[in-house]
């Protein structure tokens, strides 16, 4: 980490485990990875990650040149984009929902992708953005989390964890870095919901949707949300607001994963294919009406441009 | 302008080490198996550099690795990570398993976030368990394990063809029947030469000759493999997870 | 292309021909309608489809029937689909430097001296420069992906019903790898006596 204040502080953790490098990098004459025993762990066996930087004035706009596709489709490295993420807070705990596509440029590139993170049974992190920003330092970020257990001997609060990752992809400000996440979970506060992008911005509340496709789930998210809704009805809420973006959004849809967080930790409630909610509804799943999600059955036979048989035939 | 005052102008020149050559890669997943192909052209723009240039390599007796996108960055990365597995197999005195090799590769990968290998690497094998695995990566180290995936120049030709034959895509299957969840070797054999033949026919960066590497799980037996032209074993030993080559063909205009 | 999205297909069988599109209009990411077909009667054995621009689909709809329309007063018949396929290319490149932001793809029967009907297919980029297949022809966004599936499924001399099947499956496993196109599809097999015409159920993201 390139902070200012981390690289001459004394006697935070990174320090200290730089300190302890020191003293054993100076035993050896060869490092660990000429033994192997840092392999696996790739730029993380240090503790600190540290990234090869291309040898020229600007390593910023020479990266930018490659890989931002929003100033040239033509460049040659495509980063994925184009997402809906949801994340809310009410009575019964944290609702995460999201789809499943990554595209690159028109091309779908995939259908099956994991944007909820589990960081530990009691954290989750949704990906928009940077799919390998968001799933590296989202990893990164649960190794913090389990030391941060081991050396306090209890759980790091949603809103500690959530300024790591803040903190850590700010001291990366301008390089690049590309992400939008929400850190969800349940400490001794209760549920917590926290808004991170690569911007630096950190935000509490109780309702987010982040991508390409967040507008569209907004206008379902909110018509829908109070704090008092059951279990089985924010479900539905998470689910009905995925699948109006995957409608709607040519950048997203495919499937849409549900999680549920409550006092005991995140439960994986199920993936429901956005087509099959349009014609036949999530299925029989609580809080669903089983009736198809699609405008189709709602206007079957009853406007002018698909009237009732009777004025068919007439 | 006039021409004789150009130099006084100031000249922006850029520093670009990347170029793209071609080909296509594509791994699938069976039950206890895995093929990872790939065709063995090498291009530049509308140049043949060779027709003969390998993007699979053998990593481990249970795992193989495809590289596709940038050719001089794709094999300095493989042999990077052949040397990462051969430190694993001193200091553990095993074969790192396919799963921690999908995150080596991860880290490795984002370990240049700012000055990334261009390749897509696909990683196909054998799991502990013994299941066939496919992880597929982007550039930058974010990976996922799938049962199929094209990548490359053609994996928009490629992919689609694969989503309907083999996830079954778009298919309802006959009354009282359902789709298999995983097809039979010589099956998966044939839609990969036929997915590389219909590459070949539409675009030109493919074609030329076509590898595919067949890993089967322990104790698997050759399952139709036996009598195939052009098959060749690339196991270390007889006994484990084995491995084959098989080389085909493809058109060469 | 990207603007509106749509991706148009034609394929030859045994003495028929089949054509077909996808139902998406879009205004770039955002879905606006999803019954908008692509693909329009000529004849009773000729159908265009035309990928691209929205407001150029339409205006060439029509321009195409006036002109199908006066050829039929002037000489007295219908027009054949190499005819017809010359006619979309030079009212193309009429715009050669200002074009309409199409890309046509044409499918249709045609009476030989023996009188049987015989398949015709092609396609045009969008100054009018004629590709005449013989196999199958595709444009819009999805085109490369329609492109793959359709070199792995087509064979020559499909009967009609087998026709359909093989266009229906290349045309929603295209667009359904494509951001731009799907959500539905319609398809329509050209026989020397009708014309079966089928809505598909597709993916609706």
């Amino acid at each position: 980490m390139n902070t200012f204040v981390n690289r001459f502080s004394t006697n935070n953790a990174l320090s200290v485990i730089r300190k302890a490098q020191a003293v054993v990098d100076d035993d050896e004459e060869f490092s660990d990875a000429a033994w192997g025993s840092e392999a696996g762990f790739g730029s993380l066996a240090k503790g600190v990650p540290s990234f090869s930087i291309p040898a020229v004035h600007d390593p910023t706009a020479f990266l930018r040149l490659h890989t931002d596709d929003h100033a040239d489709p033509n460049c040659r490295i495509k980063i994925q984009h184009g997402t809906t993420t949801l994340a809310f807070r009410f009575q019964g705990g944290v609702i995460v929902a999201v789809d499943s596509r990554a595209t690159a440029g028109s091309y779908i590139a995939s259908g099956t992708v994991k944007k909820v993170i589990e960081i530990n049974p009691y954290l989750l992190g949704t990906m928009a953005g940077g799919a390998a920003d968001c799933q590296y330092w989202e990893t990164y970020l649960g190794i913090q989390c389990r030391l941060h257990e081991l050396r306090n001997k209890e759980r790091i609060s949603v809103a500690a964890a959530s300024k790591y990752l803040s903190n850590l992809v700010y001291s990366y400000k301008g390089m690049g870095l590309s992400m939008g996440t929400m850190i969800c979970g349940w400490d001794k506060t209760g549920p917590a919901v926290f808004y991170v992008d690569s911007d630096g911005t950190r935000l509490k509340g109780d309702l987010f949707s982040v991508g390409s496709g967040s507008t569209f789930a907004y206008g379902v998210l909110d018509q829908g949300y109070r704090w008092d809704l059951t279990d089985e009805e924010a479900q539905e809420l998470g689910r009905r607001s995925i699948y109006a973006a995957g409608h709607r959004d040519a950048f997203s849809g495919n499937t849409c994963n549900l999680y549920h967080v409550k006092e005991d930790g995140w439960r994986f409630l199920g993936n429901y294919d956005i087509t099959k909610m349009h014609y036949d509804g999530p299925g029989d799943v609580p809080g669903s009406a089983q009736v198809a999600y699609g405008y189709d059955v709602r206007v079957e036979g009853r406007t002018s441009s698909n009237p009732p048989a009777a004025a068919a035939t007439a | 302008m006039n021409p004789m005052n150009t130099a006084s102008h100031p000249q922006q020149r850029q520093f670009n080490p990347y170029t793209e050559n071609g080909g296509t890669i594509l791994a699938i997943a069976g039950l206890d198996f895995s093929v990872i192909a790939g065709d063995t052209r090498q291009s530049e723009g509308y140049n043949i550099q060779t027709r003969y240039a390998p993007k699979v390599f053998r990593l481990t007796d249970r795992a193989v690795l495809a590289v596709n996108g940038f050719a001089a960055d794709g094999n300095m990365f493989v042999k990077k990570v052949k040397q990462r597995l051969e430190w694993y197999r001193h200091a553990h005195a095993k074969d790192m398993p396919l799963h921690a090799i999908a995150r080596l590769i991860q880290t490795m990968l984002y370990a240049r976030r700012f000055f990334p290998y261009y390749v897509y690497n696909i990683l196909g094998g054998i799991e502990d368990d013994g299941s066939g695995a496919v992880y597929s990566f982007d550039p930058v180290g974010s990976y996922e394990r799938e049962t199929c995936r094209a990548a490359g120049a053609a994996q928009s030709l490629v992919q689609p063809f694969l989503d309907n034959q083999i996830y079954f895509k778009n298919q309802q299957p006959a009354l009282g029947t359902s789709h298999p969840a995983h097809l039979p070797l010589p099956q998966v054999l044939r839609l990969v030469i036929d997915s590389f033949t219909g590459a070949t026919e539409r675009h030109i960066e493919v074609g030329d000759g076509l590898e595919m590497f067949v890993v089967l799980a322990k104790g698997h037996d050759l399952a139709g493999l036996e009598g195939i032209a052009g098959l060749q074993e690339m196991s270390t030993k007889s006994d484990g997870e084995r491995i084959f080559v098989i080389r085909r063909e493809l058109k060469k205009d | 292309m990207e603007y509106n999205g749509g991706s148009v297909i034609a394929m030859v069988g045994k003495g028929c021909v089949a054509i077909g599109s996808d139902l998406r209009l879009g205004n770039q990411a955002l879905t606006v309608a999803t019954n908008f077909e692509k693909v329009f009667p000529v004849t009773d054995r000729i159908y265009i489809g035309m990928s691209g621009l929205a407001t150029d689909v339409a205006t060439l709809r029509e321009q195409f029937r006036f002109r199908v329309n006066m050829y039929t007063i002037k000489e007295e018949r219908e027009i054949e689909p190499e005819s017809f396929a010359h006619l979309v290319s030079s009212t193309l490149y009429e715009r050669r430097f200002g074009p309409y932001f199409i890309e046509p793809v044409m499918a249709g029967l045609w009476k030989t001296q023996a009188g049987e009907y015989k398949p015709y297919i092609a396609a045009a980029d969008l100054i009018g420069c004629l590709n005449f297949a013989k196999d199958f022809v595709v444009a819009g966004t999805a085109s490369e992906k329609l492109f793959g599936v359709a070199e792995g499924l087509w064979e020559p001399d499909l009967e009609p019903e087998d026709l359909f099947e093989t266009i229906s499956q290349t045309l929603l496993n295209g667009v359904d790898r494509d951001a731009y196109s799907g959500w539905g599809a319609v398809i329509h097999v050209i026989l020397p006596d009708k014309v079966i015409t089928r809505t598909l159920k597709g993916r609706m993201d």
